[in-house]
């Protein structure tokens, strides 16, 4: 076995050519790589976006870490320690993805059980079941049994789950799927008080805004290959890629003059057209020109490169 | 408490909830029915009908919890998922299956407890309305304790069964897995008869297989003194201890191969 | 043991899996090799040092293969289905002979040949299951045997079966003297086999717990076998030693069998006399009562008078519970 380095501790996660392969088929097994060769280090105290598109190998990932599936090859370590040590465990929090609890339980129930794993006390596990339902927006109905909630409220029972050690580390598989806009706002203000108290966030997704607003630090990974890792800022060229603009009340003779240098126009209704404007023409401009031909602006947003342009480009690049 | 003890009670929690002690409900109305019917059908043979009835419903209600909650232990917290989390938590796989197992012993022990409760209480009251004749004819007492010990040696043969139900279900789904542990049971019943295989079969390699089998096979008939208590005839303190050790022994292999499979499992 | 961990992760080669907190297999093997050499090292000590007392007769259980392997572990409750399918077959298809009786229908004894339609066949075979299902059960023995002697219409009148069934139980429970007891009486009373109710009494007397007057009983029988006296005797110890109402039953109706054969036999020497008196055969009992020989129409022990026939027999009614009288065995032994 090889020895980790010293060093390594400061990393909260660090992974070694950690590759997993899936056997697949009914009568002659054959493996299918889901994970290849995945080297990745989360330094404490960071929030980090593990994204990739579906199928690409971030649900093993975070299996891998948590022993539920062994590597194929490769290693990792969780808070300096090997996986699957129980030291590790609890200092650590994990949301798996379409979390499912016993459903005879009621949600304070489930927090108590839990919270004895952890060999917490009768009044500690009071505490923290009260304080975190509270915090993930759960009120009165965590007296019900879970076979009554709904997929959103299961999702936020899962996120107190896995808080409940006041852990060090967090994975998150999908925090914020089957939320909704508030629920997705809460969690991303939790993600970010955890970061505040000093707890590492491990999270993914594949959704490129949610790692825009929380991120310091994301990997992508695609068809279980890393494809890029780092400041997100440094990574894509995320930077405006042009403007969308929606106008109203918009005369014929206006349209005509804006196709021109528009990229694209859609009819959304009467009157009513979005434009998307290349980098080169600046918005203001076009803005006040509007004023002056008598439209109304409903909205102007910047457009970014997409998650998925991103990969195309990468994976593209890649091969 | 241990990670092991909350895991266990909650197993007990899980089939209190799934309304699994409503058996002892059906078991009530079997013994008052039986002992309002029987005194008018039978010739004073009330309580000993009442104690083979008794034994043999503990004996089928205690085995069918053992069997159709042991298989689905394991099995329904992986295709639910909920092992995800629970294995997030800082236990050890063999604490699961160890404490899954405990749990649903827990279930079993508070069933039997209130079973044996409620055929004493059955027995009394026949025994109290019994007339002088009947009472003269008897071969044992009514209230008689050695009941006790049958009961006791039923507990253990039921650990043991769902020990075997346990060990299946780390590794195969429950179907399978009630098969496999109602044919273990039948054979179990009927190893005694491979012991003695060679009077019948002339075959050395028959032979050497079947007492192979025999010391292998869980041997469940041995647990089974009901007849033997009903009857007032001896059961030995030597020989519920054996018994009892060899059931220890026996529930200790089903856990440690039912851990380490469980230990080398994926979550896919 | 279990909880030994291996840490961290190792590379195997050939690209399988690599679990990290299991426990090392060497370690399980190990431990199960273990385990079962104390399993087999106990079965070895519990096969030989303590046998648990059987209750299944070995030869049976081979012959009865099937029924017992269906049963296994239920099988003292399918002896006690048998046993109370056993009394209610007895039960119903007395009553229905009962009936058929009152309604006048020919119900003549069986004789070798002809059957009467309404009979107790299923009657061995019912008894026979439940005593192989659980060989100890004790009143399966004692009480099949008596319904089983019991002459038609009050049983099958087979005491070849009753004998068969308690000697069964005697195979099962060696221990019993009451079997002997038992045989003994159906030799006696059914068989009048004086000679062999004496050996049976005998045997039972040798048994350990057997009641010192089952010896005299042997002494009494093959003294005076067949006489009133010794009857009286054994239906009196009967009565004593009843286990349950209903042999206390069967033995009190036995007595008050054997006090109406003392009556009638008292009333046909008043009937005689009085004929011999007057020179007229009285058939009826008033002209008795008128002569001041009786104080009222005389009654057995249930109750139900006595018929006196054309001829001046004095006779029981057929409708007395008492009903029929025994055949007085013939008498056996010095005095006869
Ligand atoms: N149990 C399994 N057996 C075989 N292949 C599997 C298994 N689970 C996952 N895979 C394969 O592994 C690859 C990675 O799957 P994974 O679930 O890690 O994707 P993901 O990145 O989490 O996707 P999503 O965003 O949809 O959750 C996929 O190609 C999938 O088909
Ligand atoms: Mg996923």
């Amino acid at each position: 076995m090889v020895a980790f380095p010293l060093v390594t501790v400061a990393f909260a996660i660090e992974t070694v050519d950690l590759t997993k392969d899936y056997s697949v088929g009914f009568w002659r097994k054959r493996p299918r790589r889901a994970l290849d060769r995945l080297s990745l280090q989360v330094e404490r105290g960071e929030v980090f976006g593990f994204l990739g598109p579906n199928g690409a190998g971030k649900t093993t990932t975070l299996k891998l870490l948590l022993q539920l599936v062994f590597p194929t090859a490769g290693r990792a370590q969780l808070l300096g320690c090997p996986l699957g040590d129980p030291a590790a465990k609890r200092r650590l929090g994990y949301l798996p993805e379409q979390p499912y609890f016993y459903d005879y339980l009621s949600a304070e129930e489930l927090m108590d059980y839990f919270g004895g794993l952890f060999g917490l006390g009768l009044s500690e596990r009071r505490r923290r079941t009260n304080a975190l339902l509270d915090e993930v927006g759960i009120g009165a109905e965590r007296r019900l049994q879970l076979r009554k909630f709904s997929k959103g409220m299961l999702q936020r029972v899962g996120i107190a789950q896995a808080l409940l050690n006041e852990p060090e580390l967090v994975i998150l598989d999908e925090p914020m799927s089957g939320l909704d806009p508030l629920g997705r706002r809460d969690v991303r203000g939790l993600i970010l008080r955890l970061r505040d108290r000093g707890c590492t966030v491990f999270f993914s997704s594949h959704v490129l805004s949610d790692a825009e607003t929380l991120c310091s630090k994301v990997a992508i990974l695609a068809k279980g290959c890393l494809v890029a890792s780092g400041r997100l800022s440094d990574m894509l060229a995320l930077q405006v890629r042009g403007w969308e603009l929606v106008v109203a009340d918009t005369p014929d003779a206006l349209v005509a003059a804006l196709g021109t240098r528009a990229t694209r126009v859609v009819r959304i209704g009467e009157g009513r057209f979005s434009l998307e404007l290349p980098l080169g023409a600046p918005p203001e401009r076009m803005v006040a020109e509007l004023a002056a031909a008598g439209a109304k602006l409903v909205s102007l947003t910047p457009l970014h490169e997409t998650l998925e342009d991103f990969f195309v480009q990468r994976v593209g690049e890649g091969t | 408490m241990t990670s092991l003890g909350w895991i266990a009670v909650n197993g007990f929690r899980e089939s209190v909830r799934d309304k699994v002690l409503y058996n002892l409900v059906a078991f009530a109305i079997l013994l008052m029915g039986a002992s309002l019917v029987l005194g008018q059908l039978t010739a004073g043979q009330d309580l000993k009908i009442i104690k083979d009835l008794g034994l043999s419903a503990m004996s089928i209600f205690g085995l069918f919890i053992a069997v159709f909650i042991g298989i689905g232990l394991v099995f329904k917290e992986v295709e639910r998922r909920s092992i995800y989390n629970l294995l997030s938590k800082p236990i050890r796989r063999h604490e699961v299956v160890v404490g899954k197992y405990a749990g649903l012993v827990l279930t079993l022990t508070v069933n039997i407890v209130i079973m044996t409760v409620a055929l004493y209480a059955v027995l009394a009251y026949v025994a109290w309305g019994e007339n002088e004749f009947a009472r003269q004819a008897r071969e044992t007492p009514a209230l008689d304790p050695a009941l006790l010990k049958a009961i006791a040696l039923l507990l253990v043969q039921l650990m043991v069964v769902t020990a075997i139900a346990l060990f299946f279900s780390t590794f195969s789904t429950p179907i399978l897995s009630a098969a496999l542990t109602f044919g273990v049971y039948v054979a179990g019943y009927f190893s005694a008869d491979l012991r003695n295989i060679d009077q019948v079969v002339d075959s050395r390699l028959t032979q050497t297989l079947a007492r192979g089998l025999y010391y292998t096979l869980p041997n469940l008939a041995p647990f089974d003194v009901a007849s033997q208590a009903v009857h007032g005839l001896p059961i030995t303190a030597g020989y519920m201890a054996v018994t009892i050790a060899y059931a220890i022994v026996y529930i200790a292999i089903l856990l440690v191969a039912g851990s380490a499979v469980f230990s080398r499992r994926e979550f896919k | 043991m279990l909880s030994r961990l291996n840490g961290g992760t190792r590379k195997t080669s050939g690209g399988r899996d690599l679990r990290s907190t299991s426990v090392s297999s060497v370690v399980v093997l190990l431990s199960l090799t273990v385990l079962f050499a104390a399993a087999i090292g106990l079965q070895v000590v519990r096969d030989t040092r303590y046998p648990l007392p059987a209750t299944t007769e070995e030869s049976l259980y081979l012959t009865r293969q099937a029924a017992n392997r269906i049963a296994f572990s239920f099988r003292p409750l399918g002896a006690d289905l048998y046993w109370i399918r056993a009394i209610q077959y007895y039960g119903s298809r007395k009553r229905e002979i009962d009936a058929a009786s009152l309604a006048g229908a020919k119900t003549a004894a069986p004789s070798p040949g002809s059957r009467p339609a309404l009979n107790y066949d299923l009657l061995y075979p019912l008894l026979d299951i439940t005593t192989t299902l659980d060989p100890r059960f004790n009143i399966a023995y004692r009480f099949g045997s008596i319904f089983l002697a019991e002459p038609y219409p009050a049983g099958p009148g087979r005491p070849d079966l009753a004998i068969a069934l308690l000697e069964k139980g005697a195979q099962a429970m060696p221990g019993k003297w009451e079997y002997m007891e038992d045989i003994g009486f159906v030799y006696y009373w059914n068989l009048h086999n004086y000679p062999m109710a004496a050996a049976y009494f005998n045997r039972g007397a040798d048994l350990p717990g057997a009641p010192w007057w089952l010896r005299s009983l042997a002494a009494t029988t093959l003294a005076k076998g067949g006489q009133r006296s010794a009857s009286r005797l054994l239906w009196g110890q009967m009565l004593e030693s009843a286990a349950d109402e209903r042999a206390r039953e069967a033995a009190g109706r036995r007595l008050q069998q054997l006090d109406a054969l003392d009556q009638i036999e008292q009333l046909q020497r008043l009937v005689d006399a009085v004929a011999a008196r007057t020179g007229t055969v009285p058939t009826t009992w008033p002209p008795l009562i008128k002569a001041g020989a009786l104080r009222g129409t005389p009654v057995d022990p249930r109750g139900a008078p006595y018929e006196l026939s054309a001829s001046g027999q004095v006779k029981l009614s057929p409708q007395s519970p008492l009903f029929p009288l025994p055949v007085e065995p013939t008498p056996y032994g010095p005095t006869s």
